[in-house]
């Protein structure tokens, strides 16, 4: 800080060169954030406000009503009884666990009780939801990050430690798996709609000289969400590869050195020494990796259009729909505040594990 | 930390192949778009799986170069992450020097404000951008695709954490001289800031090339289509399969840029996305 000419020099000048960039951030970033918030309290039908602008109706909650709740709700004990006994059981075990390795801690307790709270309270509602769908494609959106987020994690945190080594064949290891993610979105689908192809696709044509005939990839839908999650996982295991790599490069030399000195090799090394450093990288990618994925869209657009029935229906692309198609932005706008609280939620955990890093 | 140089053998062998494996489903999309279209109507699996492309042809290309709207949707997404690209270098660097250097009255509410919007994806706020350029007539044009692009913090914030790393010293001589802020900006900080500005260019220009929703959100007219979004509608008639090379052709085209710029500028890539995500 200097003295008071300088300062309110120094705020005329401050002022001028973020100009430019608020001119673009607060109309096309904060205003439009704060909008759609607002839109979403009102019964906003797009085509109708087109021609009377005075069409929309203030309705307060009654569109996050609509989405979260139902009628004739209940409570039940059975409701994927197995699913839930897992979840609740395996949280219990590994809050034990951490609490006997490292002591209580507040976060801890909270994960704890927020996974219970998820698991036995929120999964035993039943009842006749106002709009079952919307829960179908929550359920769809996170089964798909269930899926592509621990797959791509473990390949990559694989790769890495594998590629994680000087010399030429390495590097273009590196940069071979690395090469799928620069492609677009629609780049993407359009190959793997062919690979999957029945009748001339790449797989097809693989099992056509065993007289297999090719599952039909994308229109079965015990196996459709699965297909688009393995073409995520081709898509963007170099995201993860990448961070990965620049993790263990801050690995101290000397402490692998003391291992080996010490004995320690191939496997225990891994498990003792290189997994242990990185955990925390691993922990900030993964939760990076639920932040981009649940925001999956293109792929369940452009491959199965949701389908077959709504079983690769994902959260943003039911809100694009009930916005582009339905025209119903209210609506939408609703769904896409909770995307948005829902992901917000992520972003502070990822906070919170970064701040802890740093301390 | 770099482990022993030499990998085991095995290990060689199964990563490589992996790799390979990973990179099929694009040499097939090469390998098909430079095969004639009445040969893939009968097999995709020609020669070698369809790997290798025999017999050759460059007639795909030259269909789409000569019809239809591919050229326009090529024109269009270079125009658009052109200008979007120049837009946030220009407004990220002065902002970024800003929020590093200079101690003006607001700064500590204005950039918390600003590193907040990190956190909220195209996804969330797109209905109201799109009400925001229905309000203005404004849709179905270039500057429609390009302009929210330039809203999004990742630059400016990292273009401040560039700057706020320049030592204080560099600075201290010029401002004894009697240089300004903008001098400072242009004479010292742009020609030390070089390397960040190619990887702040290239990720960029690579966001904007991939993006999907905006454009497909705000442009209807066929003239207006980025090669996104122009490419997804041609998906449509897939099933039937005809002009198969065309599109793999039209794919090939649409990655083009993107594989150039991955070529050159792999390093920078690299170290942009690894920066970018070390918030």
């Amino acid at each position: 800080m200097r003295s008071s000419p300088w300062m309110s020099h120094n705020t005329l000048s401050g002022w001028a060169f973020i100009l430019p960039y608020l001119i673009a951030f607060v109309p096309l970033l904060l205003w439009p954030f704060f909008r759609g918030i607002w839109i979403s309290f009102h019964d906003w039908n797009l085509l109708a406000v087109t021609f009377n602008p005075s069409a929309k109706v203030f309705i307060g909650l009654e569109n996050y009503v609509n989405l979260l709740w139902g009628d004739n709700l209940s409570w039940s004990l059975t409701q994927f009884p197995i699913f839930r006994l897992i979840v609740t059981g395996g949280a219990l075990y590994f809050y034990w666990r951490a609490v006997q390795a490292a002591g209580f801690n507040r976060g801890r307790l909270i994960t704890l009780l927020a996974v219970l709270f998820v698991s036995v309270v929120l999964l035993g509602l039943t009842g006749d939801w106002y709009d079952p769908r919307f829960w179908t494609v929550v359920r769809n959106t996170v089964v798909f990050v269930a899926i592509v987020v621990p797959a791509t994690t473990l390949l990559a945190l694989l790769l890495a430690i594998a590629l994680n080594r000087p010399g030429r064949w390495a590097a273009t290891m590196r940069s071979l798996f690395f090469f799928s993610q620069i492609l677009s979105v629609t780049v993407v689908t359009l190959i793997w709609q062919l690979m999957y192809g029945v009748r001339n696709g790449f797989i097809a044509n693989l099992l056509a000289p065993f007289n297999i005939a090719s599952p039909n990839w994308l229109t079965d839908d015990s196996l459709a969400m699965g297909a688009i999650a393995f073409t995520t996982i081709w898509w963007s295991v170099g995201f993860a590869l990448i961070l990965f790599l620049a993790g263990l490069q801050q690995i101290p030399g000397d402490r692998l050195e003391a291992a080996t000195l010490d004995g320690a090799t191939g496997w225990r090394k891994l498990f003792y020494i290189i997994i242990p450093s990185i955990i925390r990288t691993v922990q900030f990618v993964m939760i990076m990796q639920i932040v981009l994925h649940f925001q999956v869209f293109g792929q369940s657009q452009l491959m199965t259009q949701g389908g077959p029935g709504d079983s690769t229906n994902v959260w943003v692309r039911y809100i694009y729909q009930s916005a582009f198609r339905d025209s119903e932005i209210g609506y939408a706008s609703a769904m896409a505040t909770l995307l948005f609280a829902f992901m917000l939620i992520f972003s502070v955990i990822q906070f919170w594990v970064t701040k802890r890093q740093e301390s | 930390m770099m482990h022993d140089n030499k990998p085991p053998i095995w290990l060689m062998l199964s990563i490589s192949l992996l790799a390979f494996f990973w990179l099929i489903p694009v040499l097939w999309m090469f390998s098909l778009s430079l095969q004639p279209n009445d040969l893939l109507s009968r097999t995709t699996a020609n020669t070698f799986l369809g790997l290798v492309p025999i017999p050759f042809t460059l007639d795909n290309y030259k269909a789409i170069l000569d019809i239809g709207d591919t050229p326009r949707w090529f024109l269009n997404s270079l125009i658009v992450s052109g200008t979007s690209t120049l837009l946030v270098l220009a407004t990220s660097t002065l902002a970024g020097y800003a929020f590093a250097r200079i101690p003006f009255y607001g700064r500590r509410v204005v950039y918390p404000l600003v590193l907040a919007g990190l956190m909220v994806p195209e996804q969330v706020v797109f209905i109201p951008l799109y009400i925001f350029f229905s309000d203005l007539d404004a849709h179905n044009s270039l500057s429609t695709l390009a302009l929210p692009r330039v809203a999004l913090p990742i630059g400016v914030f990292l273009m401040t954490q560039f700057f706020k790393d320049v030592p204080m010293s560099l600075e201290e001589a010029a401002r004894l001289e009697g240089c300004g802020h903008w001098r400072i900006f242009i004479s010292i900080m742009l020609p030390l800031a070089r390397p960040m500005l190619i990887t702040l260019t290239i990720i960029t220009f690579l966001y904007s090339w991939n993006d999907y929703l905006w454009p497909l959100v705000s442009a209807q007219r066929r003239e207006f289509f980025t090669i996104t979004v122009g490419l997804a509608k041609i998906q449509g008639n897939f099933a039937q399969s005809q002009g198969l090379g065309q599109l793999m052709a039209s794919g090939v085209l649409a990655s083009l840029p993107v594989i150039i710029l991955y070529l050159v500028f792999q390093k920078y890539i690299l170290k942009g996305i690894a920066l970018s995500t070390d918030k």
